[in-house]
């Protein structure tokens, strides 16, 4: 199991935007797998052979939002770009609600039959760079294009179950805004693909993650800290989302997620 | 070294907007809104106030229960002083904020009064302390 290829975000301001929450590359240096956290995104991404130049052909995924990880195959050199979608966008970039993709993933003819304008970003490309600013350039296409437009609403209450690191009950985030909890659920439901309770769990376990990696607390302080019963439960949390144990923490990649 | 308050943070949901409002409504000038737009400074003297976005809390590991209008209020007031607190309380709410206490004259010579802002934080409006 290999819990991080090569993976990086690339600090572009002019790439991120209204519709883009990162774009991202990774190249695979070794055989085996890629674990992907759940992160209450969906991702387009374009799967290509780094050794190649110029690249004959690229494959499209969409993956939709997960409550759970999962493993990708990998090679070596097999090389990854991608944008991550941000919540309330995803619709009006790929013409479908995310949670038609909830616990899925769309790969090659399925994603390019779900969304037809995907195919022309697999057709050859100089390098990674042009794959990268061909799907910048498609997101802010096809949003600017879309008819669609998400709630402002829905902005708020996102934020509110981000800002609180996924500790708000749904009763709260509602009665914050003034909102009934079931406008919160559909809010939530048809901007990320996954109900608040799942959202705000994906959000939680992240940032059990942050507090152990980055902050360095001890399990106990950062269970508290997180809004978890106990250390138990924490674990018994990122063994189920995440796969692994607390122990195991140093080797993981984690996206940054804003709201 | 002694220690001094350097700083009053509010995290909010629209830096742009917040610094707008506190401009419209207790005539506070702003120093600067940083170009992400998810911080910015407002010219308060030696003490900052400051606005940063609630993706700011995230990115500094914070959670925090955000501020909201229509939420119960939370446990923290920003005090604002001016010469003329009754006129200062009308034209806050003229340009938006909730009114909660119109300003009262206080038993220690100050004239104190309550409203909520855009984002439903606490800011007391009041006239300096008599000497």
């Amino acid at each position: 199991m290999t819990l991080s290829a090569r993976y990086l975000e690339l600090g572009l301001a002019a790439d991120v935007s209204d519709e883009v929450e990162a774009v991202w590359t990774s190249v695979s240096d070794r055989a085996g797998s890629y674990r992907v956290l759940p992160d209450g995104r969906c991702d387009i991404i374009l799967r290509f052979d780094a050794g190649q130049k110029p690249i004959n052909s690229a494959t499209v995924v969409i993956t939709g939002p997960v409550t759970r990880f999962y493993d990708v195959a990998i090679e070596p050199g097999m090389g990854f770009a991608g944008v991550r979608i941000r919540p309330g966008r995803f619709e009006s970039v790929l013409g479908f609600e995310p949670t038609e993709l909830a616990n899925a993933n769309l790969i090659g003819p399925d994603a390019v039959s779900a969304c037809p304008g995907l195919e022309a970003l697999c057709a050859p490309a100089r390098d990674q760079t042009e794959l990268v600013a061909r799907l910048t350039a498609f997101v802010r296409q096809r949003a600017t294009a879309s008819r669609f437009r998400p709630a402002p609403l829905a902005r708020s209450v996102i934020s509110a179950f981000h800002a609180s690191g996924g500790r708000l009950r749904i009763s709260e985030v509602a009665e914050m805004h003034g909102l009934s909890e079931r406008t919160v659920q559909r809010l939530v439901v048809k901007a990320t693909g996954l109900t608040p309770k799942a959202f705000a769990a994906v959000l939680q376990f992240h940032r059990a993650l942050r507090l152990l990696r980055d902050h360095r607390l001890s399990p106990a302080a950062a269970a508290l800290e997180a809004g978890f019963s106990d250390q138990a439960h924490m674990s018994r949390v990122i063994r189920r989302m995440g796969g692994f144990s607390p122990a195991r923490l140093a080797d993981v990649t984690l996206v940054s997620l804003l709201d | 070294m002694t220690v001094r308050l350097g700083y009053t943070i509010l995290y909010v949901a629209d830096v742009e907007a917040t610094v707008s409002f506190y401009e419209a409504a207790f005539g506070l000038r702003r120093k600067f809104i940083h170009e992400s737009n998810l911080y910015a400074e407002m010219e308060t003297g030696p003490t900052t106030l400051s606005f940063a976005g609630e993706a700011m809390a995230e990115t500094n590991g914070l959670a925090i229960r955000a501020n909201r209008k229509s939420d119960l209020a939370a446990g923290f007031e920003l005090a604002l002083v001016f010469p003329d607190p009754h006129d200062a309380y009308r034209k806050a709410v003229a340009a938006g904020a909730s009114p909660v206490k119109p300003p009262e004259n206080k038993p220690w010579g100050q004239i104190v009064g309550y409203v909520r802002d855009l984002n439903g934080c606490l800011v007391e409006i009041a006239s300096a302390m008599p000497d």
